[in-house]
């Protein structure tokens, strides 16, 4: 600590310069620079210094104090997500470093602008196993899209404006900055000054595509009898909803999105078909193979999307726009890759594309809904028994009109969230896809809320995921924004009882849940709530739920023992999918 | 199986060999040989990294990975034709009073190592080759008994008029040691 004591004397010395600020006001006048708003975070030694300069930014930083540093990492990604902007968390050394790491992790995979900055031990005591040293540096390499550690006030502001630029460039991710105690404290030796960046020698994605890139795949697009679009969070992502619509409309090609591409088209546009992967619907699953040219626009052929990708659209010639030169050819071989940012190659492709007249086609495709609509939705919407997840997702569609931003968990209630909900605005469904991070929603709802505030969010959750993360009630409470949560309580860890029913025998191993009180417990964090059992009473519930002023829980009692469906089982070939 | 020598151009940083090791870990690729030192270009290093695989396009989607790390700034992969290449090892061997002497002309004159240290109870050999030229050498001492021996990474150069560095991005004046 001899370092750190000396550099405080320092500071309090009259020597310095007035135009030199220490390590950590530098850090608060980087954020400006960003225009960050908001920082999700939670305090401890390491980043204490941090937290003393953040005390005089209060009225242009907005800091939310989570429960969990979880919470703050999912928080950040749930801003992101809804505003388009880079989400900021912040937490201390050790315990509050590796408590980020899951939603580290989480943006990483489904392509989140992340910036999260950690509190680290005095540079003299790296590696000399201190208190709370961890190192943070080592463990989110692999989860980073970049990160680093500074050791001096003096780097502070180039390393921001890097981390900054790399967060949201290209492909968006998480990087981590670290900050040693000392540099956090220290002096810098010179005047702040902050200039933002655009390109690094080593990073600098291609936005603007190859124009033979692009004039190849409108010629394979051109020469297509049966096209098919699958559009993905890329399109969400590089803001391209406009260039895409209008693309589809030109060339009259049906589309299908991924369970990320959600929100990127209206579900009213004619042209669209639903979704597609594991749980998704039942034509635009098996018409991948049917179709002679697929058209993947800002998505990666998750195995959750392809199940067994060697099957995969086997007949058809694959066009793929992408930013990640990485993703192409990674899991299916593209005759015709465009490397750039989605907007920018739309915008190239359009006028190359021919004006054509697909009705034919597109029939086949809503041919094909009313087999799906008998065997499955009949079956959600029979009114019989237990209320239905299905009942709940269709009725909140019905009554926000579409126009929410819906925010869910992990498991079934997922799946029928974006099977029933009718999604006709943009960044409306958020989602931990990649990842599948239970204890996702109550933070990134919150979070989503923080990004856009004008927007209605309703999250839909577990009663196992809402056990997850359950503490940040406390901060939506105290925030005193209004986030509307409800728990779809099937008393089981559904998504796997699932499983476990239909691929090992019913032997259900560890998955019944002895649930709490939920909205006993929503009441002592001062969200209130309550609790619904019978369908006589759900739309009254959930007009409660959707006219509260402040945040409410909405707690349904649904089936215990229900299937999503369709289905295709894992690493089949979705020609295999099942209805029932 | 064939040899493939990957060429990783990088700005020098502390962890980088870390952020590159790991994208070979995870997916179960084993190195073979790893050398890491600076270029003709101050601030840019150079890993050669040598793997074993049965797939081609497994390695161009690997070299495409390694592409991704944000202080890596070109990354190339070579099959053996492609590249000028060598390894150099040492060999220390021992020579009691009463051993049989070395035959040094052949050793020089055939397996092309060279005697770079001595003391009264052993010699120690460098060896400079291939891996496969190394080996034969190898071979050859075994039977006089060998204290210790060392294998370094394998060192390249591409077989291309223009030196690799001419293909690092030019947005950065870099500056030339020559
Ligand atoms: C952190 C984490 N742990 C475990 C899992 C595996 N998992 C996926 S879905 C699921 C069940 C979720 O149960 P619940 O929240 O009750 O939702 P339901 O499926 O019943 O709608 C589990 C355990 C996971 N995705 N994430």
């Amino acid at each position: 600590m001899a370092i750190a004591e000396e550099l405080l004397e320092k500071e309090v010395s009259t020597q310095t310069p007035e135009t030199f600020i220490t390590g950590s006001k530098a850090l608060m006048e980087c954020l400006l620079a960003e225009s960050v708003d908001t920082i999700f975070g939670y305090p401890g030694g390491a980043i204490m210094p941090v937290y003393d300069a953040l005390y005089d930014y209060m009225d242009r930083i907005n800091h939310i104090l989570v429960r969990h540093e979880q919470g703050a990492s999912h928080a950040a990604e749930g801003y992101a997500r809804s505003s388009g902007r880079v989400g900021v968390c912040m937490a201390t050394s050790g315990p509050g470093a590796t408590n980020l790491v899951t939603g580290i992790a989480d943006a990483i995979i489904d392509c989140t602008p992340m910036v999260a900055i950690t509190g680290q031990v005095a540079s003299n005591l790296l590696g000399t196993d201190a208190f709370q040293e961890t190192d943070v540096i080592g463990i989110t390499a692999p989860v980073c899209k970049w990160n680093y550690q500074i050791t001096r006030a003096d780097e502070i502001p180039e390393i921001m404006a890097k981390a900054f630029y790399i967060a949201m460039a290209g492909k968006p991710g998480p990087v981590l900055i670290d900050i040693t105690k000392d540099a956090q404290i220290g002096m810098m030796t010179k005047p702040f000054e902050y200039k933002k960046i655009d390109k690094l020698p080593g990073y600098h994605p291609r936005i603007k595509p190859k124009a033979e890139q692009v004039q190849k795949a409108a010629e394979l697009i051109n020469s297509a009898k049966k096209p098919y679009i699958l559009v993905g969070h890329g399109v969400l992502i590089s803001e391209a909803m406009e260039e895409f619509r209008a693309l589809v409309e030109k060339a009259d090609i049906p589309v299908a999105s991924t369970l990320l591409g959600l929100s990127a088209i209206s579900i009213e546009h004619p042209n669209y078909m639903g979704w597609l992967g594991m749980h998704g619907m039942y034509a635009p699953n098996v018409m991948t193979d049917q179709c002679d040219v697929l058209i993947a626009i800002g998505m990666r052929f998750d195995d959750r999307v392809t199940g067994d990708a060697t099957l995969f659209a086997k007949q058809a010639k694959i066009v793929h726009i992408e930013v990640d030169p990485a993703e192409i050819d990674k899991i299916k071989k593209a005759e015709a890759p465009v490397v750039g940012d989605a907007k920018e190659a739309l915008k190239m492709l359009l006028p190359l594309i021919e004006k054509r007249d697909f009705t034919a086609w597109k029939k086949e495709f809503r041919d094909l809904e009313p087999a799906e609509h008998a065997a499955v939705n009949e079956r959600d919407f029979a009114g019989e028994g237990k209320i239905k997840m299905a009942e709940v997702v269709r009725m909140v569609s019905d009554k926000t009109k579409g126009e929410a931003c819906v925010v869910v968990d992990v498991g079934q209630h997922q799946m029928i969230s974006a099977r029933y909900y009718d999604f006709k605005k943009p960044h409306s469904y958020i989602a931990s896809g990649g990842l599948g991070t239970m204890g996702f929603a109550i933070p990134a709802a919150f979070g989503a809320k923080m990004g856009a505030p004008e927007r209605e969010v309703v999250a839909f959750i577990g009663d196992g995921c809402f056990q997850m993360t359950i503490q940040e009630l406390g901060t939506i409470a105290q925030s005193g924004v209004a986030v509307k949560m409800i728990i779809l309580n099937n008393n089981f860890l559904g998504m796997v009882r699932q499983w476990q029913q239909l691929f090992f025998d019913r032997r259900y191993s560890f998955v019944e849940l002895q649930n709490p009180d939920f909205i006993t417990i929503s009441k002592g964090f001062g969200i209130p709530g309550h609790t619904c059992d019978d369908r006589a009473s759900l739309s009254e519930s959930i007009d409660t739920l959707l006219n509260s002023e402040g945040s409410y829980v909405l707690e349904v009692i649904v089936e215990k023992e229900e299937n999503v469906f369709p289905m295709v089982p894992a690493g089949r070939s979705v020609s295999e999918i099942r209805l029932k | 199986m064939k040899t493939y020598t990957i060429c990783v151009f990088t700005e020098n940083s502390i962890g980088l060999l870390n952020k590159i090791t790991i994208i070979f870990t995870r997916r179960r690729l084993n190195i073979e040989s790893l050398t890491v030192s600076e270029t003709e270009r101050k601030g840019v290093s150079r890993f050669t990294i040598v793997i074993k695989h049965e797939q081609r396009e497994a390695v161009e989607k690997l070299v495409r990975q390694i592409r991704k790390v944000v202080e890596v700034l070109a990354v190339f992969g070579y099959l053996n034709d492609d590249i000028v290449y060598n390894e150099i090892a040492l060999f220390k061997l021992p020579t009691p009073l009463d051993s049989k002497p070395l035959d040094m002309e052949t050793i020089n004159r055939e397996h092309k190592a060279y005697i770079v240290y001595w003391d009264l109870d052993y010699v120690v050999l460098q060896k400079t080759g291939t891996e496969e030229e190394i080996f034969e050498f190898f071979k050859y001492v075994k039977p006089h008994g060998i204290l210790e021996f060392v294998r370094s990474g394998r060192v390249a150069v591409s077989k291309t008029p223009k030196g690799l560095v001419e293909y690092l991005p030019d947005e950065v004046e870099w500056e030339y040691y020559l």
